[in-house]
C-alpha cells in the first residue's frame, strides 16, 4: 500500500507519541547504568527490530546490570546462562525428566524460556549448545520430546564475547554470528563515569531500584509502530549501495578494498539494516527513516557481516576500517 | 792330446773360480741396500724405504751396463705404498749412488717383513741380465695403547673451521653488485621526470555551474508540475555538487547532520549555516517522508540556495584557481 504525505504525518505524529517511553526507559536505566548509554540505545534497537545483540567487550562493563535492569524496567522475565565448555544443549533449551509420582515424563523447561536472555561468554561452550541456542533465537521456538514451545514475546538474546582470552573457545561460525542483528562492541566508561560508578557501588542505598516503565506488550505495541516506519526507495537504494560495495567493491570504485574482503554482507545484513534503522528512526521519534539513521547503525550490523582476508588481518585492516572507506564513498540520496 | 789340454784348462778355472770368486764376478757385482727410517711405527704412521744401487765410475760409464730398480705396486703384504719418488743419482768419488725413496704405511698391527727387493742387472756387450736382492726388513706395526682402567670419555666437540671472509666472497660479490642495482633502479625512478597531467583550461568554475543548474532548475518548473521529490533531490545536488568541487568536501557523501559540521570553516556565520540548515531539513522531509512543501516554501529554499552560493562565492583570482580543481576532479 502506497502511503502518502499525510499518512506519513499521522504516522509521525503517532510516533512521536509512542516512543515517549524510550526516554523514560533511558532515565530509568540511568539510574543503575552509568554511561553505557551506547549499548542501553542499541539494546532497544534489538528488542524494537526483533534482533539480538552480540556484545564484545572486556569484562565488567556492566552488561548483565544493563540487560537485567532492562528487564526490570519492562517487567519481563530475565535469564542469565554462563556458557562454559562442559555445558549440554539441555542445559539451555531444557530436557524431559522422569515423574515418580506419576509415572510419567514430564517438560524441564531451561533458562531460555525467558524474555530477556544473557547468554555470557557464548563461546566457551561447544558447538552443539551455541546451535542450540541460535536456532532458539531463529525460531523463538523450542522442540522438547515431542512438543513444541512457542517462547514469550519480546524475547531477546544478549550474547556476550570477551575479545582478549581467546584459548579453549569456539569461535562462532560466520553463519551462526550472521544471526545477530547486531554486534556491538563497547569499551571503557570515561573518568568521570568511572567515578560516579565507585561512588554508587561505595553507597549503594543512594541509587534507587528499577520501577518497572513499561509492560512487555508495549515493547510489541511499539514493534508494530516500527514496522509501520516509513522508508522511501532512496533510504532502500542507499542500504543497498552499502550491502553491495561489501560484496563488490569495485563497482563503487573502492578497488583497494577487493583483496581485503573474503565475503560481504549477505542479505540477511540488508534486512536488519533496513530493520535497525526503522528502529532507530523510532528512537529518534520519527515516522520515517533518514540516511543519517542508516549510517548510525551501519558499522554495528555490518561489522560481522565483513569478512575479512589473511591480507587485510596482516594490515592490521579491520571491517570498521573497510566500513569507514564505503560510507566515505557510496553516495548519500 | 788337444783333449787333455782342455780338462786340464777347466780344472785350472775351476781351481781359480774356487780360490777367488769375487774377482771373476767383480765386472758385474752391484751393491744395493734397501733401508727403512724406522723399525717401529704405530698403526698408519709412514715409513721412509729408500733402495740404493752403488756402482763403481767404470760400471756407470759402461754403456752396456744396466741397473733397473724393483717396480713396487701399490700394496706389498700388510704395506700400502702412499708416495714414490724419482730415481736420483749421487756422485761420490769414483762411485754412483742411484736411490729411489717410498713412503710406505701399513694398516695391520704385528710384526711384519718388507720383502726383499729385486734389482735387474744387465752387463757385458750381450746385457747379460743378473739380479741383485736386498735383505728383507722387519718392522713393528703396533696399535695405540687403550688404558682400559680408566673411564670412557665423552665424543670431542666437532671444531668449528675458523670464519674467513673469503669463504664467502662470491655472495658478497653477488649481494653488492643486487643492492647497487636495486638502488640504481629506484634512483632511477624516483628521479626520472613523470609525465606533467594535462592540465584542461576552465571554462566554467563550480559556482557558475551551480548558479546555471539553479537556472536551469527554475526554469524546467520541477515543482510546480508536482515533482517535489526530484525537485529537491536536485536542489540539494547541485548545492553538494558545489561544496565538492569549490571546497573540496565529500559533500555527496555525506549526510545533512555530517555536512552541517563539515561546512563550518566555510560559512563563517552562523546565519549561514542555519539557512543551510532549514534548507536541507526541508529538503529530507521533501526526500523521505514524502513532505508536500506550500509554494512559498519551495520558493524560500531556491531563495536559500542562491543565498549560500552567494555568500560561499570565492573571490575572481580564487574562483578561477578552484574552478582548475573541480574541472580535473570531474575528469
Amino acid at each position: 500500500m502506497e502511503n502518502t504525505s499525510s499518512d506519513i504525518r499521522q504516522l509521525n505524529e503517532k510516533i512521536h507519541q509512542a516512543s515517549a517511553f524510550v526516554d523514560l526507559l533511558t532515565m530509568e536505566l540511568g539510574k543503575v547504568i552509568v554511561g553505557q548509554r551506547y549499548m542501553v540505545e542499541r539494546l532497544l534497537i534489538g528488542l524494537l527490530a526483533q534482533g539480538h545483540v552480540l556484545l564484545e567487550g572486556v569484562p565488567g562493563l556492566a552488561k548483565t546490570l544493563s540487560i537485567k535492569s532492562l528487564s526490570s524496567a519492562i517487567n519481563a522475565k530475565f535469564s542469565r546462562i554462563q556458557f562454559t565448555p562442559d555445558l549440554l544443549p539441555a542445559d539451555v533449551i531444557g530436557t524431559m525428566i522422569y515423574n515418580q509420582q506419576k509415572n510419567e515424563f514430564v517438560v524441564r523447561r531451561g533458562p531460555i524460556f525467558a524474555n530477556f536472555i544473557l547468554a555470557d561468554e557464548i563461546n566457551r561452550a561447544p558447538a552443539k549448545v551455541q546451535s542450540a541456542l541460535l536456532e532458539a533465537m531463529q525460531e523463538r521456538q523450542i522442540t522438547i520430546g515431542d512438543t513444541t514451545f512457542k517462547l514469550d514475546e519480546p524475547f531477546l538474546v544478549l550474547a556476550t564475547q570477551n575479545p582478549i582470552e581467546q584459548e579453549g573457545t569456539y569461535t562462532l561460525p560466520e553463519a551462526q554470528v550472521d544471526r545477530f542483528m547486531l554486534k556491538v562492541v563497547i569499551g571503557y566508561p570515561t573518568k568521570e563515569e568511572e567515578k560516579q560508578i565507585i561512588r554508587q557501588n561505595l553507597n549503594p542505598e543512594l541509587s534507587a531500584p528499577i520501577r518497572p516503565i513499561i509492560h512487555p506488550s508495549d515493547i510489541l505495541e511499539a514493534r508494530k509502530l516500527v514496522r509501520e516506519v516509513y522508508m522511501d526507495e532512496k533510504i532502500e537504494k542507499y542500504i543497498l549501495d552499502i550491502v553491495f560495495a561489501t560484496r563488490n567493491p569495485e563497482e563503487y570504485k573502492l578497488n583497494k578494498l577487493k583483496p581485503l574482503i573474503a565475503y560481504g554482507g549477505s542479505p540477511r545484513a540488508s534486512i536488519n539494516l533496513a530493520w535497525a534503522a526503522k528502529a532507530y528512526a523510532f528512537m529518534k521519534r520519527r515516522g520515517y527513516v533518514i540516511p543519517e539513521d542508516v549510517r548510525n547503525i551501519c558499522f554495528d550490523v555490518m561489522r560481522h557481516r565483513v569478512g575479512l582476508t589473511y591480507e587485510a588481518e596482516a594490515e592490521n585492516v579491520t571491517s570498521e576500517n573497510i566500513l569507514s572507506e564505503i560510507l566515505n564513498a557510496v553516495e548519500v540520496p | 792330446m788337444y783333449k787333455q789340454e782342455v780338462i786340464r784348462r777347466i780344472f785350472l778355472c775351476c781351481i781359480l773360480g774356487l780360490l777367488f770368486p769375487f774377482s771373476l764376478l767383480a765386472q758385474q757385482a752391484v751393491d744395493v741396500t734397501a733401508k727403512a727410517d724406522t723399525n717401529s711405527i704405530r698403526i698408519g704412521e709412514q715409513i721412509k724405504l729408500q733402495l740404493t744401487a752403488t756402482l763403481t765410475a767404470q760400471q756407470f760409464k759402461d754403456a752396456n751396463f744396466k741397473v733397473l730398480f724393483p717396480v713396487l705396486p701399490d700394496s706389498l703384504d700388510h704395506f700400502e705404498v702412499v708416495t714414490r719418488s724419482n730415481l736420483d743419482t749421487l756422485v761420490n768419488q769414483d762411485q754412483h749412488i742411484l736411490h729411489q725413496t717410498f713412503t710406505l704405511t701399513s694398516f695391520d698391527s704385528g710384526h711384519w717383513e718388507i720383502p726383499p727387493m729385486r734389482f735387474e742387472v744387465f752387463s757385458g756387450a750381450n746385457a747379460t741380465p743378473d739380479s741383485a736382492i736386498t735383505l728383507p726388513i722387519g718392522v713393528d706395526v703396533n696399535t695405540v695403547a687403550v688404558d682400559t682402567t680408566k673411564a670412557f670419555k665423552p665424543i670431542k666437540e666437532i671444531k668449528g673451521v675458523a670464519w674467513s671472509i673469503w669463504d664467502y666472497w662470491l655472495y658478497i660479490v653477488i649481494g653488492a653488485a643486487a643492492v647497487l642495482i636495486i638502488g640504481g633502479l629506484i634512483w632511477y625512478l624516483r628521479t626520472r621526470k613523470k609525465p606533467e597531467p594535462v592540465i584542461k583550461t576552465p571554462t566554467v568554475s563550480p559556482y557558475e555551474i551551480a548558479i546555471q543548474e539553479l537556472k536551469a532548475l527554475k526554469e524546467e518548473k520541477v515543482w510546480q508540475q508536482g515533482d517535489i521529490k526530484q525537485y529537491y533531490t536536485r536542489l540539494t545536488d547541485i548545492l553538494r555538487t558545489y561544496f565538492e568541487h569549490q571546497f573540496s568536501i565529500a559533500a555527496l557523501e555525506q549526510t545533512s547532520e555530517e555536512l552541517l559540521q563539515n561546512i563550518k570553516p566555510v560559512t563563517k556565520l552562523n546565519q549561514q549555516r542555519d539557512k543551510l540548515r532549514s534548507l536541507l531539513a526541508i529538503a529530507d522531509l521533501a526526500k523521505f517522508a514524502k513532505l508536500q512543501p506550500t509554494a512559498d516554501e519551495h520558493q524560500e529554499c531556491m531563495q536559500k540556495a542562491e543565498e549560500i552560493l552567494e555568500w560561499t562565492k570565492p573571490k575572481t583570482g580564487a574562483a578561477e584557481e578552484t574552478g582548475t580543481d573541480a574541472t580535473l576532479e570531474k575528469a
